[in-house]
């Protein structure tokens, strides 16, 4: 059990370190000093061992604020990769779930927050599910590809969202560049009291923007461990995902399960993005323009394995390198961009599985984690497809 | 070293370890120049890990190997072939949109210039090889339009173009009619007579003992018998092979046939490829009786039980179970109106490889009230349960129910298809080659369960590619061609009689049709 899960660690981790080893390198070769630099970047993500007078808590504090969506919208990848589908889709699906949010935050801006608040939240999530549906059913119909259909779908809602703020409906005014504020009643609260008399850890506690958001987020990847392992949809999503025939002749519905993923999926994400309206902006700004949440949730979700524990674990290093980026520029002089070269070496250190590769190079270190592939599906001019040798 | 004159093979002390596994352990295995050496050995006994060391796809931990007396060291296939031996691998390595000269050419394409396959010479060498061995072949054909039989012809042609003398065929018949096999071994033994050595991975027994001069039997990484094929019969070998003696016929008492389960009448269905599979087969089936099926492969079978199982969409005709129309019925509806379904391939449709034995025990079954809460929230407790009965029950030999079904044995593989299928006692079971691929062992429980279940009045259909299995199991024989049921027949009718009724001859008095014109085998 120990070993499978070492063996099982392997993989992350090592990808992770292999691209800080990189990351470190690069740093080098430009004239930085890489352990200043990792400093700055550890001080900025988890508030431990600031020498530039950064106070730890807010440092922690804006590193929750990056988490929260990034594990929703991990979710929202790693839920339909169980069912053996790659939803790039997750950016524009968490987009219209804000858009969603705010249009109705502002619509009702009136109403109190025990009825607002979770009409904002369950507006999202079922302006993300719509969002994802579209791919689902076009994949389960016509067989389109979600690949496509999801990128597709995400510079639909990107210039849809630009439209609804500049000039369009949700315009605050004219020459702006954003929606205005949702209602009170449809913010969520933050965690610690919104109270500039209460200091905490030297500062005023209005300035820690970490918020419930973060119980919903947990709720979420809770949710997520259930439905997954405990419950039949779950079961059918998994069997969906590693044998659609085998699938297909138990009676279950290959169609409808990817469609129901692809809803759920497009909830996560659309609840992302409810939740940094509702937690976070309290309007659309031209922030969104360039939010990469949805794409970072690919990462994550890969990083995470695809468990609702590896995700979170995921979130909260991206989440703490997002935070920490500034820091580094400001304390160690590297360009914050480190940061996305960082992000970028990770997934690309798991998706060429290095890690497996220098594991099966070294002796001693055992055969890689990852098992070789099934044999493919036979060449189709064969009329069995029968088992492939079982000896060794 | 006068002694090794006479071998083509020589492997000594051959030891490999693979991860859990001893696969082989101080294995000494020779065959002599010229003749056919079967070697017999259950799934994961070790006969393919040998083999595969000998064509230089797995280094031995240990051991030495001589070809011809002589010491070798075989890093690689590229060795092994340079050395004169080829395998023929139970799946075939064809490319189905190459001619059948291009497939046999490949890598080794006569050029006139740089990337331009010669034609007119790859076929004077294809027509040289084929004339000195009698196998006869189209090396314009397009591969993938040439039946089985055939494609492992060219298959074998392939190996001996590449200059083979000592050949190693991996199952050969597995894929094959009788009618197929009887061809194969006739070539086998004219390539005998033209001076090369083969090597016969089979566990059929018959086969071995009908083309095999010597046998060597494996089990469990071990060497446990160097038998003479003409000294031995298939008792001998099947002890040595499962370590106990078993029961190669099946037991079984003559059967009380109840009711009409099943009424088939002129059912009709498409192939995956669209064109008719199923043209018109009638049928009744009986409570407590088991129907075979018998045909070549390719004629419907198939077809046939998924639409009986609900997988398959009927294009006409009706079935009725009970009197109940079930045509039109998915695969839910009918499990739920107690039609199991043991589909043929189990690794493609019958499981879902890296679940756990207890989550394929559930397979389809989801969202029964037995196994879930408001057929949402999975019982996990019922679940265990009924997998570790099943697991009790079955004989299914796995350390634990949470293994992945991907690491057991093809025949405990099988046995999870099989005690998932008959563990809810069902009304109906459809049992699609129901032992295909699986050790004897497994053959001889799966088969005495699928009796069991007839006993206890349930109605069985079986198809089955082994003639033997057919006539065997069943209480009566429907011989199945191009989609219909044309004749049904006593279990001991001559083999030689079904053969004929299974490729469209002989008359059939019972069902006084005479099959469809002769349109040939549908690709």
């Amino acid at each position: 059990m120990v070993r499978r899960l070492t063996t099982g660690l392997a993989m992350p981790l090592g990808s992770v370190l292999l691209a800080f080893v990189l990351g470190g390198l690069i740093v080098a070769a430009t004239g930085g000093n890489p352990f200043s630099a990792y400093a700055a970047l550890v001080c900025g993500g988890f508030g431990i061992g600031c020498a530039g007078g950064e106070n730890p808590g807010l440092q922690i504090s804006n590193t929750i604020v990056f988490v929260i969506p990034l594990i929703t919208a991990g979710i929202a990848v790693a839920l339909p990769f169980r069912a053996g589908l790659f939803n790039i889709g997750a950016e524009g699906q968490l987009l219209a779930g804000s858009i969603a949010c705010t249009a109705i935050g502002i619509k009702f801006s009136s109403l109190p927050s025990p009825i607002l608040l979770p009409m904002v939240l369950v507006g999202g999530m079922v302006g993300g599910a719509l969002w994802a549906g579209v791919a689902g059913v076009l994949k389960a119909t016509i067989g389109a590809h979600e690949v496509v259909t999801t990128i597709m779908m995400n510079y639909i809602a990107q210039w849809f969202l630009r439209y609804l703020i500049v000039g369009g409906p949700l315009q605050l005014a004219p020459g702006t560049s954003k929606s205005s504020p949702i209602g009170a009643g449809a913010r969520l609260a933050t965690l610690l009291p919104n109270d500039n008399s209460l200091i905490i850890l030297g500062l005023p506690s209005s300035v820690f923007r970490v918020h419930t958001g973060l119980l919903i987020a947990l709720a979420a990847a809770a949710g997520f461990a259930f439905l997954l392992w405990r419950t039949s949809l779950g079961y059918e999503i998994r069997a969906v995902g590693q044998s659609q025939k085998a699938a297909r002749y138990a009676g279950i519905s290959v169609r409808r399960t990817i469609i129901v993923t692809m809803l759920i999926a497009g909830g996560f994400a659309g609840l992302a993005g409810a939740i940094e309206i509702a937690g976070v902006d309290h309007n659309l700004t031209d922030k969104y323009f360039s939010d990469t949440t949805g794409f970072d949730a690919i990462a994550v979700a890969l990083l995470g394995l695809g468990s609702a524990v590896g995700i979170v674990l995921a979130a909260i290093l991206f989440g703490a390198l997002h935070a920490g980026g500034s820091v580094m520029q400001a304390d160690a002089g590297i360009s914050g961009n480190l940061v996305f070269i960082l992000q970028a070496l990770i997934l690309f250190s798991i998706a060429a599985n290095f890690v497996g590769a220098i594991r099966q190079r070294i002796p001693g270190l055992g055969r890689p984690t990852a098992l070789p592939p099934d044999l493919p599906p036979a060449a189709p001019m064969m009329t069995e497809a029968a088992a492939p040798p079982t000896e060794a | 070293m006068n002694e090794q004159a006479g071998l083509a093979v020589e492997m000594r002390g051959i030891t490999k370890q693979f991860p859990g596994v001893l696969a082989n352990n101080e294995v000494d295995f020779s065959v002599r120049r010229g003749e056919i050496h079967a070697l017999v050995g259950e799934n994961g006994a070790g006969k393919s890990t040998l083999m595969n060391i000998l064509y230089g796809l797995v280094h031995p931990d240990s051991g030495e190997i001589l070809i011809n007396g002589k010491t070798v060291q075989i890093a690689g296939p590229r060795d092994a072939i340079g050395l004169g031996i080829g395998m023929v691998h139970q799946h075939f390595m064809l490319i189905p949109v190459f001619s059948v000269g291009e497939n046999i050419m490949l890598g080794r394409e006569p050029a006139t210039g740089p990337d331009f396959y010669d034609r007119a010479r790859a076929r004077k060498a294809i027509a040289e090889l084929t004339k000195r061995y009698g196998l006869a072949l189209d090396p314009d054909a397009r591969m993938g339009d040439l039946p089985v039989g055939l494609q492992q012809r060219a298959e074998i042609v392939k190996v001996l173009y590449r200059g083979a003398d000592i050949l190693i065929l991996d199952e050969p018949t597995g894929v094959l009619t009788p009618q197929e096999s009887k061809d194969l071994f006739a070539v086998l033994r004219d390539l005998v007579k033209g001076g090369k050595t083969i090597i016969f991975i089979s566990h059929k027994l018959k086969e071995v003992l009908e083309i095999s001069d010597r046998i060597t039997v494996m089990r469990r990484g071990k060497v446990v018998g160097h038998l003479i094929t003409k000294d031995t019969n298939e008792e001998e070998i099947a002890t040595l092979m499962v370590g106990r003696a078993v029961l190669l016929r099946v037991d079984k008492s003559p059967a009380k046939p109840g009711g009409v389960a099943l009424a088939v009448e002129n059912l009709t269905a498409n192939s995956d490829q669209s064109v008719p599979a199923l043209k018109g087969a009638s049928f009744e089936l009986r409570y407590g009786e088991i129907l075979g099926i018998a045909g070549v492969e390719g004629n419907g079978q198939s077809e046939l039980m998924e639409v009986l199982a609900g997988t398959r969409r009927a294009t006409g005709g009706q079935v009725l179970l009970a009197g109940r129309d079930i045509t039109t019925m998915d695969a839910n509806t009918e499990r739920d109106a107690g039609v199991a379904f043991i589909p043929e391939d189990r690794r493609g449709t019958g499981l879902v490889l890296s679940f756990s034995i207890a989550e394929n025990s559930i397979l389809g079954r989801e969202r029964t009230p037995t196994f879930s809460w408001r057929h949402f929230v999975l019982n996990l407790i019922a679940i265990r349960n009924w997998a570790l009965k099943l697991v009790k029950e079955f004989d299914i030999r796995t350390p634990s129910i949470e293994v992945a079904v991907r690491n057991l044995s093809g025949g405990n593989q099988q046995k999870v298809i099989v005690a998932r299928e008959i563990g809810t006692n069902p009304k109906v079971l459809l049992a699609a080659q129901p032992t295909r691929g699986v050790d004897i062992g497994a053959i001889e429980f799966i088969h005495r369960q699928i009796v069991r279940e007839r006993d206890n009045g349930a109605a069985v259909l079986l198809v089955s590619a082994e003639l033997d299995e057919v006539r065997s199991l069943s209480d009566r024989v429907a011989v199945m061609y191009e989609g219909r049921i044309v004749s049904i027949e006593p279990p001991d009718t001559p083999e030689e009689r079904l053969g004929l009724l299974m490729t469209g001859g002989g008359s059939s008095p019972s069902m006084g049709r005479r099959p469809a014109g002769p349109e040939g085998l549908e690709a």
